[in-house]
Protein backbone atom coordinates (compact mmCIF):
# COMPACT_ATOMS: atom_id res chain seq x y z
CA UNK A 1 0.00 0.00 0.00
CA UNK A 2 1.23 3.47 -0.81
CA UNK A 3 0.49 4.74 2.69
CA UNK A 4 2.89 2.20 4.22
CA UNK A 5 5.88 3.84 2.62
CA UNK A 6 5.09 7.03 4.53
CA UNK A 7 5.11 5.36 7.95
CA UNK A 8 8.57 6.67 8.75
CA UNK A 9 7.88 10.24 7.63
CA UNK A 10 9.48 12.99 9.65
CA UNK A 11 7.59 15.82 11.28
CA UNK A 12 6.65 18.67 8.96
CA UNK A 13 6.27 16.67 5.79
CA UNK A 14 3.08 16.61 3.82
CA UNK A 15 0.69 13.66 4.22
CA UNK A 16 0.20 11.43 1.18
CA UNK A 17 -2.01 12.45 -1.71
CA UNK A 18 -5.63 11.33 -1.56
CA UNK A 19 -6.87 8.99 -4.30
CA UNK A 20 -8.43 10.52 -7.42
CA UNK A 21 -8.77 13.96 -5.89
CA UNK A 22 -7.21 17.29 -6.87
CA UNK A 23 -9.92 19.39 -5.20
CA UNK A 24 -8.68 22.66 -3.82
CA UNK A 25 -6.81 25.84 -4.62
CA UNK A 26 -3.31 25.50 -6.07
CA UNK A 27 -0.58 28.01 -6.72
CA UNK A 28 2.25 27.56 -9.16
CA UNK A 29 5.52 27.60 -7.21
CA UNK A 30 8.46 26.58 -9.35
CA UNK A 31 11.88 26.03 -7.74
CA UNK A 32 14.43 28.83 -7.81
CA UNK A 33 16.45 27.00 -10.45
CA UNK A 34 13.65 27.71 -12.96
CA UNK A 35 13.25 31.36 -12.05
CA UNK A 36 15.30 32.69 -14.95
CA UNK A 37 12.73 31.57 -17.52
CA UNK A 38 9.64 30.01 -15.95
CA UNK A 39 7.83 33.33 -15.49
CA UNK A 40 7.62 33.70 -19.24
CA UNK A 41 8.31 30.45 -21.05
CA UNK A 42 8.49 26.69 -20.55
CA UNK A 43 12.12 25.75 -21.02
CA UNK A 44 15.54 27.34 -20.91
CA UNK A 45 16.13 26.10 -24.45
CA UNK A 46 14.17 27.44 -27.39
CA UNK A 47 11.57 25.09 -28.87
CA UNK A 48 12.18 23.89 -32.40
CA UNK A 49 9.83 25.98 -34.53
CA UNK A 50 8.71 25.37 -38.10
CA UNK A 51 9.48 28.13 -40.63
CA UNK A 52 5.81 29.19 -40.39
CA UNK A 53 6.13 29.59 -36.63
CA UNK A 54 9.54 31.28 -36.84
CA UNK A 55 8.05 33.97 -39.06
CA UNK A 56 5.18 34.53 -36.63
CA UNK A 57 7.50 34.56 -33.63
CA UNK A 58 9.55 37.35 -35.22
CA UNK A 59 6.45 39.54 -35.21
CA UNK A 60 5.83 39.06 -31.49
CA UNK A 61 6.56 42.10 -29.33
CA UNK A 62 6.44 40.68 -25.82
CA UNK A 63 6.35 42.99 -22.83
CA UNK A 64 7.12 40.45 -20.15
CA UNK A 65 10.87 40.60 -20.30
CA UNK A 66 10.99 44.33 -20.35
CA UNK A 67 11.47 44.82 -24.07
CA UNK A 68 8.17 46.49 -24.88
CA UNK A 69 5.89 48.72 -22.86
CA UNK A 70 2.13 48.40 -22.57
CA UNK A 71 1.88 50.91 -25.40
CA UNK A 72 4.24 49.13 -27.80
CA UNK A 73 3.59 45.43 -27.15
CA UNK A 74 1.38 43.37 -29.47
CA UNK A 75 0.70 40.73 -26.83
CA UNK A 76 -2.98 39.82 -27.43
CA UNK A 77 -3.64 39.35 -23.70
CA UNK A 78 -2.33 42.80 -22.82
CA UNK A 79 -3.49 44.65 -25.91
CA UNK A 80 -6.95 43.19 -26.33
CA UNK A 81 -7.62 41.40 -23.06
CA UNK A 82 -7.89 38.19 -25.07
CA UNK A 83 -8.15 35.02 -22.99
CA UNK A 84 -4.67 33.57 -22.50
CA UNK A 85 -5.42 30.07 -23.81
CA UNK A 86 -3.76 26.89 -22.59
CA UNK A 87 -1.02 26.51 -21.48
CA UNK A 88 -0.23 30.22 -21.36
CA UNK A 89 -2.78 30.61 -18.56
CA UNK A 90 -0.14 29.18 -16.19
CA UNK A 91 2.05 32.26 -16.68
CA UNK A 92 -0.48 34.44 -14.92
CA UNK A 93 0.73 34.50 -11.32
CA UNK A 94 -2.64 33.64 -9.82
CA UNK A 95 -4.01 30.45 -8.26
CA UNK A 96 -6.32 27.91 -9.87
CA UNK A 97 -8.86 25.55 -8.38
CA UNK A 98 -10.11 22.06 -9.20
CA UNK A 99 -13.78 21.35 -8.66
CA UNK A 100 -14.76 17.70 -9.19
CA UNK A 101 -18.17 16.46 -10.26
CA UNK A 102 -19.12 12.93 -11.34
CA UNK A 103 -18.97 13.64 -15.08
CA UNK A 104 -16.49 16.45 -15.40
CA UNK A 105 -13.86 18.38 -13.52
CA UNK A 106 -13.85 22.15 -13.58
CA UNK A 107 -10.65 24.13 -13.58
CA UNK A 108 -11.20 27.65 -12.36
CA UNK A 109 -8.35 30.04 -12.90
CA UNK A 110 -8.41 33.18 -10.82
CA UNK A 111 -6.97 35.19 -13.70
CA UNK A 112 -9.87 36.78 -15.56
CA UNK A 113 -12.26 34.04 -14.32
CA UNK A 114 -11.03 31.55 -16.88
CA UNK A 115 -12.94 28.27 -16.83
CA UNK A 116 -12.16 24.87 -18.31
CA UNK A 117 -14.58 21.98 -18.30
CA UNK A 118 -12.68 18.69 -18.46
CA UNK A 119 -15.01 15.83 -19.36
CA UNK A 120 -14.34 12.62 -17.43
CA UNK A 121 -17.33 10.63 -18.71
CA UNK A 122 -15.25 8.65 -21.18
CA UNK A 123 -15.97 10.75 -24.25
CA UNK A 124 -13.26 11.65 -26.74
CA UNK A 125 -12.39 15.07 -28.09
CA UNK A 126 -14.66 15.62 -31.13
CA UNK A 127 -13.04 15.04 -34.53
CA UNK A 128 -13.74 18.58 -35.68
CA UNK A 129 -14.43 20.65 -32.57
CA UNK A 130 -15.51 24.26 -32.61
CA UNK A 131 -12.41 26.34 -32.03
CA UNK A 132 -12.24 28.14 -28.70
CA UNK A 133 -9.75 30.09 -26.60
CA UNK A 134 -9.36 27.47 -23.87
CA UNK A 135 -10.00 24.38 -26.00
CA UNK A 136 -12.04 21.20 -25.52
CA UNK A 137 -10.72 18.97 -22.73
CA UNK A 138 -11.13 15.35 -21.69
CA UNK A 139 -9.46 13.77 -18.68
CA UNK A 140 -8.86 10.45 -16.99
CA UNK A 141 -6.92 9.09 -14.01
CA UNK A 142 -3.67 7.26 -14.56
CA UNK A 143 -3.19 5.36 -11.30
CA UNK A 144 -4.35 6.86 -8.00
CA UNK A 145 -2.89 10.33 -8.14
CA UNK A 146 -2.23 11.41 -11.74
CA UNK A 147 -4.97 13.18 -13.67
CA UNK A 148 -4.27 13.28 -17.41
CA UNK A 149 -5.97 15.99 -19.45
CA UNK A 150 -5.89 16.22 -23.23
CA UNK A 151 -7.06 19.40 -24.90
CA UNK A 152 -7.55 20.41 -28.54
CA UNK A 153 -9.85 22.65 -30.55
CA UNK A 154 -7.97 25.86 -29.89
CA UNK A 155 -8.21 28.91 -32.09
CA UNK A 156 -4.84 30.25 -33.23
CA UNK A 157 -5.13 33.69 -31.63
CA UNK A 158 -3.24 33.03 -28.43
CA UNK A 159 0.46 32.73 -27.69
CA UNK A 160 1.91 29.59 -26.10
CA UNK A 161 3.84 31.67 -23.58
CA UNK A 162 4.59 35.26 -22.65
CA UNK A 163 7.43 35.51 -25.13
CA UNK A 164 5.09 35.04 -28.07
CA UNK A 165 5.87 31.54 -29.30
CA UNK A 166 2.97 30.90 -31.67
CA UNK A 167 0.71 27.93 -32.28
CA UNK A 168 -1.87 26.95 -34.87
CA UNK A 169 -5.36 25.52 -34.48
CA UNK A 170 -3.76 22.08 -34.68
CA UNK A 171 -2.37 22.54 -31.16
CA UNK A 172 -2.89 19.63 -28.78
CA UNK A 173 -1.93 19.99 -25.13
CA UNK A 174 -1.43 17.11 -22.73
CA UNK A 175 -1.30 17.98 -19.04
CA UNK A 176 -0.41 15.39 -16.42
CA UNK A 177 -1.33 16.64 -12.94
CA UNK A 178 0.58 14.35 -10.59
CA UNK A 179 -0.21 14.92 -6.94
CA UNK A 180 3.05 14.01 -5.27
CA UNK A 181 1.64 14.31 -1.75
CA UNK A 182 -1.26 16.21 -0.23
CA UNK A 183 0.35 19.62 -0.66
CA UNK A 184 2.43 19.27 -3.82
CA UNK A 185 1.58 18.71 -7.45
CA UNK A 186 3.80 18.24 -10.45
CA UNK A 187 2.37 19.42 -13.76
CA UNK A 188 3.90 17.91 -16.89
CA UNK A 189 2.85 19.84 -19.98
CA UNK A 190 3.40 18.67 -23.55
CA UNK A 191 2.44 20.76 -26.56
CA UNK A 192 2.05 19.15 -29.98
CA UNK A 193 1.43 21.22 -33.09
CA UNK A 194 2.66 19.92 -36.46
CA UNK A 195 2.20 23.33 -38.06
CA UNK A 196 4.21 25.25 -35.44
CA UNK A 197 6.47 22.82 -33.59
CA UNK A 198 8.97 20.52 -35.31
CA UNK A 199 8.71 18.21 -32.30
CA UNK A 200 6.59 18.31 -29.14
CA UNK A 201 7.57 20.90 -26.53
CA UNK A 202 7.49 19.68 -22.93
CA UNK A 203 8.10 21.05 -19.48
CA UNK A 204 7.39 20.32 -15.83
CA UNK A 205 5.95 22.96 -13.53
CA UNK A 206 5.27 22.65 -9.80
CA UNK A 207 2.29 23.69 -7.69
CA UNK A 208 1.46 23.85 -4.01
CA UNK A 209 -1.90 23.48 -2.29
CA UNK A 210 -3.19 26.66 -0.64
CA UNK A 211 -5.91 25.42 1.77
CA UNK A 212 -6.61 28.86 3.22
CA UNK A 213 -6.95 30.70 -0.09
CA UNK A 214 -10.12 31.50 -1.96
CA UNK A 215 -10.16 32.60 -5.57
CA UNK A 216 -10.86 36.31 -5.89
CA UNK A 217 -11.32 38.61 -8.83
CA UNK A 218 -8.60 39.71 -11.16
CA UNK A 219 -9.74 41.13 -14.44
CA UNK A 220 -7.65 42.01 -17.42
CA UNK A 221 -9.60 45.21 -17.97
CA UNK A 222 -9.21 48.23 -15.78
CA UNK A 223 -7.18 51.38 -15.46
CA UNK A 224 -3.45 51.35 -15.85
CA UNK A 225 -1.13 54.15 -14.85
CA UNK A 226 -1.26 57.22 -17.03
CA UNK A 227 2.37 58.28 -17.24
CA UNK A 228 1.66 61.44 -19.22
CA UNK A 229 -0.23 63.04 -16.32
CA UNK A 230 2.79 62.68 -14.07
CA UNK A 231 5.55 64.09 -16.23
CA UNK A 232 8.37 65.74 -14.39
CA UNK B 1 6.70 64.33 -24.03
CA UNK B 2 9.99 65.97 -24.94
CA UNK B 3 13.12 64.03 -24.38
CA UNK B 4 16.66 65.42 -24.38
CA UNK B 5 19.40 63.68 -26.35
CA UNK B 6 20.95 62.57 -23.06
CA UNK B 7 17.70 61.04 -21.93
CA UNK B 8 17.21 59.42 -25.33
CA UNK B 9 20.68 57.89 -25.13
CA UNK B 10 20.07 56.72 -21.57
CA UNK B 11 16.83 55.11 -22.71
CA UNK B 12 18.63 53.38 -25.59
CA UNK B 13 21.34 52.05 -23.29
CA UNK B 14 18.68 50.98 -20.80
CA UNK B 15 16.73 49.22 -23.54
CA UNK B 16 19.85 47.26 -24.48
CA UNK B 17 20.57 46.37 -20.85
CA UNK B 18 17.15 45.23 -19.78
CA UNK B 19 17.49 41.89 -21.51
CA UNK B 20 19.39 40.93 -18.37
CA UNK B 21 16.59 41.90 -16.00
CA UNK B 22 15.12 38.86 -14.23
CA UNK B 23 11.68 37.75 -15.39
CA UNK B 24 8.81 38.96 -13.32
CA UNK B 25 5.11 38.52 -13.35
CA UNK B 26 4.70 42.20 -14.01
CA UNK B 27 4.06 43.38 -17.53
CA UNK B 28 5.21 46.57 -19.13
CA UNK B 29 8.47 46.54 -17.19
CA UNK B 30 10.21 48.44 -19.98
CA UNK B 31 8.59 51.60 -18.67
CA UNK B 32 10.50 51.32 -15.39
CA UNK B 33 14.18 51.41 -14.51
CA UNK B 34 14.45 48.06 -12.76
CA UNK B 35 18.20 48.38 -12.24
CA UNK B 36 17.81 50.93 -9.46
CA UNK B 37 15.51 51.18 -6.44
CA UNK B 38 14.38 54.65 -5.41
CA UNK B 39 12.45 55.92 -2.40
CA UNK B 40 9.85 58.64 -2.04
CA UNK B 41 8.42 59.81 1.27
CA UNK B 42 5.03 61.45 1.05
CA UNK B 43 1.37 61.68 1.95
CA UNK B 44 -1.36 59.58 0.35
CA UNK B 45 -3.84 61.55 -1.77
CA UNK B 46 -5.77 58.60 -3.24
CA UNK B 47 -5.78 54.83 -2.89
CA UNK B 48 -7.58 52.77 -5.54
CA UNK B 49 -7.99 49.13 -4.53
CA UNK B 50 -8.92 48.04 -8.04
CA UNK B 51 -8.14 45.66 -10.89
CA UNK B 52 -5.96 44.93 -12.58
CA UNK B 53 -3.41 46.56 -10.25
CA UNK B 54 -3.83 48.60 -7.10
CA UNK B 55 -2.91 52.27 -7.58
CA UNK B 56 -1.52 54.63 -4.97
CA UNK B 57 -1.38 58.38 -5.45
CA UNK B 58 0.69 60.52 -3.13
CA UNK B 59 2.41 63.88 -2.89
CA UNK B 60 5.71 64.95 -1.41
CA UNK B 61 7.77 68.08 -0.94
CA UNK B 62 10.96 68.24 -2.98
CA UNK B 63 14.22 70.00 -2.03
CA UNK B 64 12.90 73.32 -3.31
CA UNK B 65 9.86 73.04 -1.09
CA UNK B 66 7.57 72.42 -4.06
CA UNK B 67 4.84 69.80 -3.87
CA UNK B 68 5.26 66.97 -6.36
CA UNK B 69 2.41 64.66 -7.35
CA UNK B 70 3.34 60.98 -7.62
CA UNK B 71 1.59 57.75 -8.58
CA UNK B 72 2.56 54.20 -7.82
CA UNK B 73 1.44 50.77 -8.96
CA UNK B 74 1.15 47.74 -6.72
CA UNK B 75 0.18 44.19 -7.60
CA UNK B 76 -3.40 42.92 -8.04
CA UNK B 77 -5.89 43.47 -5.20
CA UNK B 78 -6.52 39.75 -4.69
CA UNK B 79 -2.79 39.14 -4.18
CA UNK B 80 -2.66 41.97 -1.64
CA UNK B 81 -5.77 40.60 0.12
CA UNK B 82 -3.87 37.34 0.62
CA UNK B 83 -0.98 39.39 2.03
CA UNK B 84 -3.38 40.94 4.57
CA UNK B 85 -4.65 44.08 2.84
CA UNK B 86 -8.11 45.48 2.22
CA UNK B 87 -9.51 48.64 0.65
CA UNK B 88 -9.01 50.52 3.93
CA UNK B 89 -5.32 49.67 4.39
CA UNK B 90 -4.35 53.13 3.15
CA UNK B 91 -6.32 56.36 2.99
CA UNK B 92 -5.71 59.99 2.04
CA UNK B 93 -3.55 61.76 4.61
CA UNK B 94 -1.54 58.66 5.53
CA UNK B 95 2.24 59.07 5.64
CA UNK B 96 4.03 56.52 3.49
CA UNK B 97 7.53 55.76 2.31
CA UNK B 98 7.37 54.19 -1.10
CA UNK B 99 10.29 52.23 -2.51
CA UNK B 100 10.51 50.81 -5.99
CA UNK B 101 11.48 51.37 -9.60
CA UNK B 102 10.95 54.81 -11.11
CA UNK B 103 9.67 55.49 -14.62
CA UNK B 104 12.35 55.60 -17.29
CA UNK B 105 10.59 58.61 -18.80
CA UNK B 106 11.20 60.68 -15.68
CA UNK B 107 7.49 60.79 -14.89
CA UNK B 108 6.71 60.76 -11.17
CA UNK B 109 5.60 57.18 -11.43
CA UNK B 110 6.90 54.26 -9.44
CA UNK B 111 6.47 50.49 -9.57
CA UNK B 112 6.17 49.84 -5.84
CA UNK B 113 8.34 47.08 -4.38
CA UNK B 114 8.29 48.09 -0.73
CA UNK B 115 6.03 50.28 1.33
CA UNK B 116 6.32 51.66 4.85
CA UNK B 117 2.80 52.41 6.08
CA UNK B 118 1.50 55.09 8.46
CA UNK B 119 2.37 52.96 11.51
CA UNK B 120 6.02 52.96 10.47
CA UNK B 121 5.87 49.23 9.73
CA UNK B 122 6.57 47.70 6.34
CA UNK B 123 3.39 46.43 4.70
CA UNK B 124 3.52 42.92 3.22
CA UNK B 125 3.31 43.20 -0.56
CA UNK B 126 3.51 39.54 -1.47
CA UNK B 127 1.37 36.52 -0.68
CA UNK B 128 3.01 33.34 0.68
Amino acid sequence: MAAASFAGMLCGQSPPAPTHDLTGVWMLRNPASMRAYAGATFTKEEPELTPWAQAKYKEAKASNNGTYTLETTNDPVLKKCDPPGVPRVYFHPYPFEFVSTPKYTLMLYEYDHMLRRIYTDGRSIPEDPDLTWMGYSVGHWDGDTTFVVETAGFNDKTWLDRLGHPHSNQLRVIERFRRIDRDHMQLDITMQDPKALVKPWSTTFYSELRPKWELGEISCSGDYLDFSKFEK
Amino acid sequence: MKRTRGQALALLVFTMLIGAVPMTAHHGTAAFNTTKMVKVKGTVTDFQFTNPHVLLFFECKNEKGETEQWQGELTAPNKLIRAGWDKHTLKPGDSVTVGGYAAVSGAHTIWIRELIGPSGEALALFEE
